[in-house]
């Protein structure tokens, strides 16, 4: 069994909120018919019940607001682009260019269809020649002649699939040449998104692609919703102004043509598309190649759900209809408090730095806890909890603040789900002093040994772990002693006599993923008073006290990971 | 549903209305809540501008809800930028990177113990009883945020979503769908489209039979003129053809033969991993083609000629030759060799079953072909004229290779048989054999390669047609209108009666099409009003005026020029046909 690491995480409040306005929307939803004692129960902190996945975050995903004095997941922050950027070339890339170029990389950067290895770009007929030619030969001519793109891990060349380039740049045109026919007028007006009525008799040759039926197939359901508005009354031409071009002609048209030329009465009728031009196209129901195909490829001729997830396309079914991957622009991101429009992050704009010039994370405000078995003597420490015998646990909680913090915990006595363990926080109130910075160090350093000694010294006598009592103590952290008792993993229905007449079937299904875990739910509340925040002393100057403390406080569901409870 | 103006895409002044809504309402969004006078409304640069600016801000996010798939992009790309397929893995707790441990793949069976087959991988089943809908909310939110954050490159400004959804969708389930996107995505309003119409729409016709072999069941629709008429569905789908790709593939492993296991007994589940039973029959399996072969009807010309090597000409029915599969997550992982013929067996059973008599399946099972015919008997005749000439196949099992040209050949061997007539059994056959009440009337339905509608069918309403003026032959009066819709220049007659497959590009590149081109959509919900009523606020789709709430728009149109009024939106809302409980 691999070994386990005890963890925290940490339920952003935002969670409750969702909560109450899915149940206060009121839908006659069946599960809150059929099930209605089940409400009751979803108000009981559960983190094996599947929706708090969802909600869970370890302390290092959460932000926070400081205006706010809230902890923002992301799943409550708003974002904003900062920079889009190829992570293959680092190329930064315009968000308009983004609108009408796609998602992807349009410089050379593509990925490895079969495996996700970068594509080089190499010449297909010269890397022989290139070691035999003389250093400055090589420079005068260079390589020449097709040029594919090839992998260098897995050695997957475009060339397989019958892709070559006539050049080495400009990759991405050159594909989405080969790959979307070569007409490039239909490129034009597809990215344009405005196919003026004209373009639409030039010669499109019979589209194959997706794209260009897709643009073949509109540009046809345009003449058609034209050709319709125009024929019908003046407001449906009014309605329309504006949005379709060759509308908005005919109209402005019809304006300065004067009203004696009233356009035609008669709405004629929208048909169906019908030639493959219009992007229509009946289906072709005999496969037998595709089966022959199959049968001489066999498995391995057909490509992995991966491969064909990866794919830009959807389709693909044998080897041979991979293509290259443009790589995906990636984005940095400013995250703001969606109340309060605070940013609680921003990174450096630059695409090579990876620094940030804001962020406001979690761990600063918040409490970090650290968890660790406490050594009992005499009994060893073994790598999964024992059940139904006590074990004793550290709670480490260290104040990153600059002010002290006063914590209550509270855990449920027994931890939901089906096998419930016992669990007592021996100290479930404390103070965690005060993180400070204008500290000398060898200060600080004498004073914790101090503090060290002091405590061997009374550890010499009994090493208590007294319920009430912190067990240990440090400038701005705290232990104190959590007592579980594991329940036993065993599933066995309860003796018929136990069972009552009233109550369910107890669930007999065999242990699933993760229940074997050790998990408490804890309740942690901070208060802490601090001075008051920027802000408010600027909209209420000069106000009552202006050294008065401001008292804070915030709470949230947490959840400890202790360990595996092992199973006979 | 026959009051429904959406269907119609040439209503261009509501898209306006709600086009203009959309952005006011992104304006409004931090007073929301309180009952608001609705603004002045400037004549905004959208109105007098150029025609480009409103593209311009547009970017309408099109979305495709699939129990298994999600299909997320923005208007006018012809492909989606992303499908997502759920699976286990996106119910992770953040920061959990375990899958990233050496054997996790192996641990599968504990990850699966205690839930149900293939139950990761679904974002939600149909039968939503007992469902957690939260659960639902939250995957959907996970994973189009991941969509939004990654392939998308979107920030969090409001932007408009067109769902398209397919026309059963429960309430319950879109109910929560709404809420979710509305809540945690800034979204003004959210449009509602049926996806077989999208369908036929993205086909480049107006009617059609779509037949959308999904996950859970098998949906057809006859749409005609971008109204869905009618549905028929039946749970052979992708799901069962997974059940029984497993049990296909467990008999492998175990060395069992297909007919040494008991009739309707299914194989355990811990065999074999759903993921990889997925990889194989998306990757191996094939359909074979029908045993009888329906007269080539010569629409398709001539039929293409097969240049296979010697080796090939072998039919691939009854090749044997063994096709090495590796499977890993057996235990121990095994390498099986399949005859490549027995690869379409899982098909034949799922989708056909040809092995039974059509009156042993139940309603909610029938084979697919089965399924086809009598819907199209059940359309009136001018419907099936039209529909039975558009065939669309969508869905994710359509991709199977050989699948949609077996179910079209079953579906025409089915109508040469026994044409369009719904009186069937040993009774009526004898009734038409028998020599002594034989009509003069020409039956010539039969007659024909494919069966042609010409004229209802005689044989159902016999008894007062013995009238020698049979009006079955009196020529047709000649409709004036007709007339003059023939004497159209653009006008080409639509054709109909034959049995005829067409290629669809999908209910997402037509959802994309559909919102690129302003046409109107079933159902507009607008943020505010959602968070105020909830799905119960949603008024049947028959109570709302539709008549009255045009000519409202129409006149204020006309009074005041080019400002509209709202319209009655605030008061009346509906979610189209997926409001109808």
């Amino acid at each position: 069994m691999a070994s386990f690491t005890p963890y925290t995480y940490i339920q952003c409040p935002c969670y409750d909120l969702s909560n109450q306005t899915r149940h206060s929307d009121g839908s006659p939803s069946p599960t809150s018919q059929d099930l209605p004692d089940d409400d009751d129960e979803d108000h009981a902190f559960d983190p094996r019940s599947p929706r708090f996945n969802y909600s869970l975050y370890p302390l290092e995903y959460l932000l926070y607001c400081v205006d706010c004095h809230q902890i923002r997941c992301p799943r409550c922050v708003s974002e904003e682009l900062v920079t889009i950027y190829c992570p293959s070339c680092l190329f930064e890339v315009g968000s308009s260019s983004v609108k009408t170029e796609g998602n992807r990389c349009t410089r050379s950067c593509f990925q490895c269809p079969i495996c996700v290895g970068p594509l080089a770009v190499q010449s297909l007929e010269s890397a022989p020649e290139a070691s035999l030619l003389s250093v400055d030969n090589a420079a005068a001519s260079g390589p020449t002649g097709p040029w594919a793109l090839t992998c260098s891990y897995c050695n997957w060349s475009s060339a397989e699939v019958g892709v070559k380039f006539d050049k080495p740049q400009g990759i991405f045109a050159q594909l989405s040449k080969l790959r979307n026919g070569s007409s490039t007028g239909t490129d034009v007006s597809l990215t344009s998104g405005d196919v003026s009525p004209t373009k639409r008799d030039a010669n499109i040759p019979k589209p194959e692609s997706t794209r260009a039926r897709f643009s073949a197939l509109r540009t046809f359901n345009q003449s058609q919703l034209a050709n319709s508005n125009t024929g019908s009354s003046m407001a449906g031409g009014i309605g329309d102004y504006g949005f379709s071009s060759p509308a908005a002609l005919t109209r402005i048209m019809s304006i300065y043509s004067g009203s004696t030329s009233k356009p035609k009465n008669k709405a004629s009728v929208m048909r169906e598309a019908d030639v493959p031009n219009e992007g229509f196209r009946t289906s072709n129901l005999d496969e037998s190649e595709s089966i022959l195909k199959l049968r001489a490829g066999g498995y391995k001729g057909t490509v992995t759900m991966e491969q064909a997830a990866s794919q830009v396309e959807e389709g693909a079914h044998f080897a041979d209809e991979l293509w290259p991957v443009a790589s995906l622009l990636r984005t940095k991101r400013a995250k703001r408090c969606p109340a309060c429009r605070h940013i609680l992050s921003k990174p450096e704009a630059k695409v090579s730095n990876t620094r940030w010039r804001i962020r406001l994370v979690a761990g600063n405000h918040i409490p970090s806890v650290t968890i660790k078995p406490l050594p009992t003597p005499g009994v060893p420490l073994l790598s999964a909890l024992a059940p139904l015998k006590p074990m004793q646990y550290l709670l480490t909680f260290k104040n990153p603040m600059f002010d002290s913090i006063k914590v209550t915990l509270a855990t449920p006595a027994t931890t939901p789900g089906r096998f419930s363990s016992k669990v007592t926080i021996l100290c479930p109130q404390f103070t965690v002093g005060a993180n400070s910075d204008d500290y000398d160090l060898n200060e600080v350093l004498k004073a914790e040994d101090r503090d060290q000694r002091d405590r061997r010294r009374e550890d010499d006598g009994s090493h208590q772990v007294e319920a009430g009592k912190v067990f240990e103590r440090g400038r701005n952290w705290v232990s104190i002693v959590v007592e579980v008792i594991p329940a036993s993993l065993q599933i066995q229905p309860a003796p018929s006599l136990l069972q009552k007449a009233g109550e369910p079937e107890p669930d007999l299904a065999p242990l699933r993923e993760d229940e074997d875990i050790l998990e408490i739910p804890m309740f942690v509340r901070l208060e802490w008073e601090s001075e008051p925040s920027q802000d408010q002393v600027g909209v209420a100057p000069s106000s009552k006290e202006k050294d008065a403390k401001e008292k804070r406080e915030l709470a949230y569901w947490s959840v400890l990971g202790i360990g595996r409870i092992s199973q006979e | 549903m026959a009051s429904d103006p959406d269907a119609r895409p040439t209503l261009a002044h509501r898209s306006v209305s709600n086009i203009r809504a959309g952005g006011q309402s992104s304006a409004r969004d931090s007073t929301s809540g309180a009952p608001n006078t609705p603004l002045a409304r400037p004549l905004s640069s959208s109105v007098l501008g150029s025609p480009s600016s409103a593209r311009a801000e547009e970017e309408i996010i099109i979305i495709e809800l699939g129990c298994r798939k999600l299909r997320v992009g923005f208007a006018g790309d012809s492909t989606p930028k992303r499908i997502v397929a759920f699976d286990s893995e996106h119910d992770k707790r953040a920061g959990d990177y375990r899958a990233w441990e050496p054997g996790y793949e192996h641990d599968w069976r504990k990850r699966t113990a205690g839930k149900a087959w293939g139950s990761d991988h679904e974002l939600c089943q149909l039968d939503v009883r007992g469902q957690d809908l939260g659960l639902v909310g939250d995957k959907l939110e996970r994973v189009l945020r991941d969509t939004f954050t990654r392939y998308l490159l979107v920030d969090s400004k409001p932007r408009r979503i067109s769902l398209v959804l397919p026309p059963a969708a429960p309430l319950p389930l879109l109910s929560s769908t709404l809420s979710t996107l509305f809540r945690n995505f800034q979204i003004p309003t959210i449009s509602l489209l049926s996806s077989p119409a999208m369908a036929t729409f993205a086909a480049g016709v107006r009617s059609g039979l779509v037949v959308d072999i999904g996950w859970n069941e098998t949906i057809v629709t006859a749409v005609y003129e971008f109204r869905e008429v009618q549905t028929w569905r039946t749970i052979r789908a992708g799901k069962m053809l997974l059940e029984e790709t497993r049990n296909f593939l467990v008999n492998a492993i175990q060395g069992r033969t297909a007919e040494s296991q008991v009739e309707g007994e299914s194989t355990p589940k811990d065999i074999i991993s759903f993921e990889e039973c997925e990889q194989v029959a998306t990757r191996m399996l094939w359909c074979k083609k029908s045993e009888k072969t329906p007269k080539q009807s010569n629409t398709e010309g001539l039929p293409t000629l097969h240049e296979a090597d010697e080796s090939d000409t072998a039919d691939p029915a009854e090749d044997s030759t063994p096709t090495p599969i590796h499977l890993s997550s057996c235990k121990p992982s095994k390498t099986i060799q399949v005859p490549f013929s027995q690869l379409a067996e899982p098909c034949e059973t799922t989708f056909f079953e040809t092995r039974y008599a059509p009156a042993c399946f139940d309603d909610h099972e029938l084979p697919l072909h089965l399924l086809i015919y009598r819907g199209l008997l059940q359309l009136p005749l001018d419907v099936r004229a039209m529909c039975m000439s558009r065939i669309i196949f969508t869905g994710g099992c359509s991709n199977v290779i050989g699948l949609r040209g077996r179910i079209f050949d079953e579906v025409s061997l089915l109508a040469q048989e026994k044409s369009w007539d719904p009186i069937q059994g040993k009774g009526a056959d004898a009734y038409r054999n028998n020599p002594k009440i034989k009509r003069n009337a020409s039956r010539q339905a039969n007659d024909g390669p494919i069966p042609i509608i010409q004229q209802t069918d005689p044989s159902g309403t016999s008894g007062e047609e013995a009238v020698p003026l049979d009006p079955a032959h009196a020529p047709p009066e000649v409709d004036e209108v007709e007339e003059h819709i023939r004497q159209e220049k653009n006008y080409r007659a639509p054709v109909q009666g034959v049995l005829r497959a067409i290629d669809s590009l999908g209910p997402w590149c037509g959802a994309s099409m559909a919102t690129q081109l302003k046409v109107p959509a079933l159902a507009v919900i607008e943020r505010d009003i959602w968070f105020q009523q909830g799905v119960n606020g949603a008024s049947r789709p028959n109570e709302v005026d539709v008549q009255a709430q045009q000519k409202q728009q129409r006149q204020s149109m006309g009074a005041g020029g080019l400002i509209r009024g709202q319209g009655n939106q605030a008061t009346s809302w509906t979610l189209g046909v997926w409001g109808t409980v």
